[in-house]
């Protein structure tokens, strides 16, 4: 595996040696709408290391390293115009070759200077509602929930059903400190008051 | 005179034609009759009393049926996930339609709480219920070899648990499937005294393993492959069968050997659910947590010993890791499908991570001749799972969004090439005839 949990200044070229060195591979992708690489890297280097250690995005959060909490979360955008989660510590950089992600560090706006001018609508609904404390798993949700808005936003849900919708787009990801209600009050609360994302409950029925 | 002679000779064989047909008739009258009287039940056997029936349970018999219950996995069928216990249980998709395992608590209305001990053994010896026969969706083809002390302590553990008044979900079959006493004609044809050993042994070992695998455990029922009318092969006896959207593996002596089984990573196996080949999976997961983790360690030991014989064939080593690769195109691109995909969690050099993803080297399902199971996997991932103890496997996503059927065959095919000791011969068109067959996950 990579030297995924160790902080390290430089890139990892020279991983531990045990077995035969892996061949390296030529990764470029878009990332917040900006071409990053080509990048030398090793081939088994996973997404959340290449934003780390090569992108200069640190952002992203690893947790687990598993695949089970979901801090880690990129959003990927299909050439069709829809988004999906991808889980960045167990999905390799070279799948992202070619492909558009965003991460936590494209949702809010910056000035020529580099500085936030506006966060998203999910990231000041997220501040508004206190839903995080210590922060670690922010940036899954703000993924998920964002996948979830432009979701709605290609298919308008029932009013009815934004409790449960909710709840299923934001069930993996774990949190241990405010108990997941106050992200879904956020999420809940954004989803009803941005126009276009819900319908009236009970069409012919 | 000629034509008097040949009218007599025609007379003669119209006699002699009416005589046969009535002979004929008579025979087919007869075994109308007898027929009849097999189908209504006029030969069906009978059993005495015995003490259970009389005597109350003391603590040490009902300890035992409850352990011999948990042997024979009865839970697998009469028991709903989230139900009460033995209170009926989930469908069981069959050729023949949808089946529900039926209540078998001592409710006297829904369960078995009027059946004597004798009712009891007929249901598993013979497959006839008081009222009617059973269908052998109840493995009485296997517990036929069950001892009626067996029997009996089952049966009294079952009398001793919590009545739970559920009436039974029964079945959807369709005529002519739907008349229960056409399965004596079934079971004239079918149920067998004995089923085919699987193995060579004498040891008492053994001896305790086949009527832990055979009679109990029903093994057969799954790993065995199954005719048209949904009797068990038994010249295949535990060569693998087909198993809804999973295959049961072959677990021959030598099907075993063939993909790294030793008697000591099997007893760990069906002890624990995990060994270095693997983790239980699908249907084993179910039998390994109602029944095999129950199993003391004599009878582990025993059944793994039978399944084995008592001249166990040597394993056949997993490849070694690095020698696979080549230029194979496709196994060249499967190995770029690996790294992004699978390398998180079950390593770059397929040793996996415990309690986290099984290894991929040496693994018994990479192993396997047969893709099914291994593409089934990958297109449809795998819940979580627990075994003894605190040890787990995580949820393993279903790839079947992430990979068309020529990506699929590719990873199939650099996994087998890599560490299974396989051909890479898996195409897309077995992909396909996979993909979305029953899948409801993903």
């Amino acid at each position: 595996m990579s030297t995924a949990a160790k902080p390290m200044p430089a890139a990892p070229a020279a991983a531990a040696p045990a077995v035969a060195p892996l061949p390296n591979r030529s990764v470029s992708m878009t990332i917040n709408g900006r071409a990053v690489g080509p990048f030398e890297v090793p081939e088994s280097l996973m997404l959340i290391d290449f934003l780390h250690e090569y992108a200069g995005l640190t952002g992203s959060r690893l947790g687990c390293g598993q695949g089970i909490c979901h801090a880690c979360v990129v959003i990927l955008d299909h050439p069709d115009g829809t988004s999906e989660e991808v889980r960045g510590c167990i999905t390799g950089a070279a799948y992202f070759q070619g492909r558009k992600i965003r991460t936590i560090e494209g949702h809010a706006q910056h000035n020529a200077a580099g500085e936030v001018t506006a966060l998203s609508p999910v990231q000041q609904k997220f501040l508004e509602f206190y839903s995080f404390q210590c922060g670690y798993c922010t940036p899954g949700f703000v993924n998920a929930a964002t996948v979830l808005m432009e979701r709605l936003k290609r298919q308008p849900i029932e009013k009815d059903r934004v409790e449960s919708v909710v709840t299923q787009a934001l069930d993996a990801h774990i949190c241990r400190c405010t108990g997941y209600v106050r992200y879904h009050r956020a999420v809940r609360d954004l989803i009803l008051s941005t126009p276009g994302l819900t319908k009236e409950s009970g069409h012919g029925k | 005179m000629a034509s008097s002679d040949a009218a007599g000779k025609k007379a003669a064989a119209r006699g002699k034609r009416r005589r046969a047909a009535r002979i004929v008739g008579v025979v087919v009258i007869v075994a109308l009759i007898g027929a009849a009287a097999l189908l209504a039940g006029a030969f069906d056997p009978s059993y005495q009393a015995s003490d259970v029936d009389h005597n109350p349970p003391d603590a040490q018999l009902l300890a035992r049926g409850r352990y011999l219950a948990a042997a024979a996995d009865c839970a697998a069928c009469h028991t709903a996930r989230g139900g009460a216990p033995y209170a009926g249980g989930d469908a069981l998709a069959t050729p023949f339609g949808t089946i529900h395992g039926s209540n078998i608590t001592p409710d006297k209305r829904y369960g078995i709480g009027k059946w004597s001990s004798a009712d009891f053994y007929r249901a598993l010896h013979d497959g006839l219920g008081p009222d009617h026969p059973l269908y052998p969706a109840m493995p009485y083809t296997s517990y036929r070899g069950i001892t009626r002390a067996d029997s009996d302590a089952i049966y009294a553990y079952l009398q001793s648990i919590k009545p739970v008044a559920l009436p039974d979900k029964g079945n959807d079959f369709a005529f002519p499937f739907n008349l229960r006493l056409l399965m004596r004609g079934w079971n004239l044809l079918f149920l067998k005294n004995t089923l085919p050993d699987v193995s060579v042994g004498s040891s008492q070992q053994w001896t305790r393993g086949r009527y832990l695998s055979n009679a109990l455990g029903h093994c057969t029922e799954c790993h065995t492959p199954r005719g048209a009318l949904g009797q068990l092969k038994l010249g295949g006896t535990l060569g693998g069968g087909e198993l809804g959207r999973f295959q049961a593996p072959d677990i021959t002596p030598s099907g075993l050997a063939a993909r790294g089984w030793t008697p000591q990573d099997l007893q760990t196996f069906l002890a624990r659910g995990y060994a270095p080949q693997g983790s239980v999976y699908g249907d084993m997961y179910e039998a390994f947590h109602h029944s095999l983790r129950y199993l003391n360690s004599a009878d582990n030991q025993a059944m793994v010993a039978y399944l084995l014989g008592d001249a166990p064939p040597a394993p056949q080593p997993a490849p070694a890791p690095a020698a696979a690769g080549g230029q194979d195109q496709s196994v060249m691109a499967g190995r770029q499908h690996y790294l992004a995909l699978c390398a998180g969690c079950h390593a770059v050099d397929g040793s996996g991570k415990p309690d986290v993803a099984v290894a991929m080297l040496g693994n018994t399902t990479v192993r396997n001749a047969d893709p099914h199971n291994l593409l089934v996997v990958m297109l449809d991932g795998l819940d979580e799972q627990s075994f003894t103890g605190y040890n787990a496997m995580q949820p393993m996503p279903g790839f079947a969004g992430k990979l068309d059927d020529a990506g699929m065959a590719d990873l199939a095919n650099y996994l087998r090439l890599t560490w299974g000791g396989q051909k890479a011969n898996v195409q897309a068109a077995d992909v396909k005839a996979l993909r979305g067959k029953g899948a409801a996950q993903q």
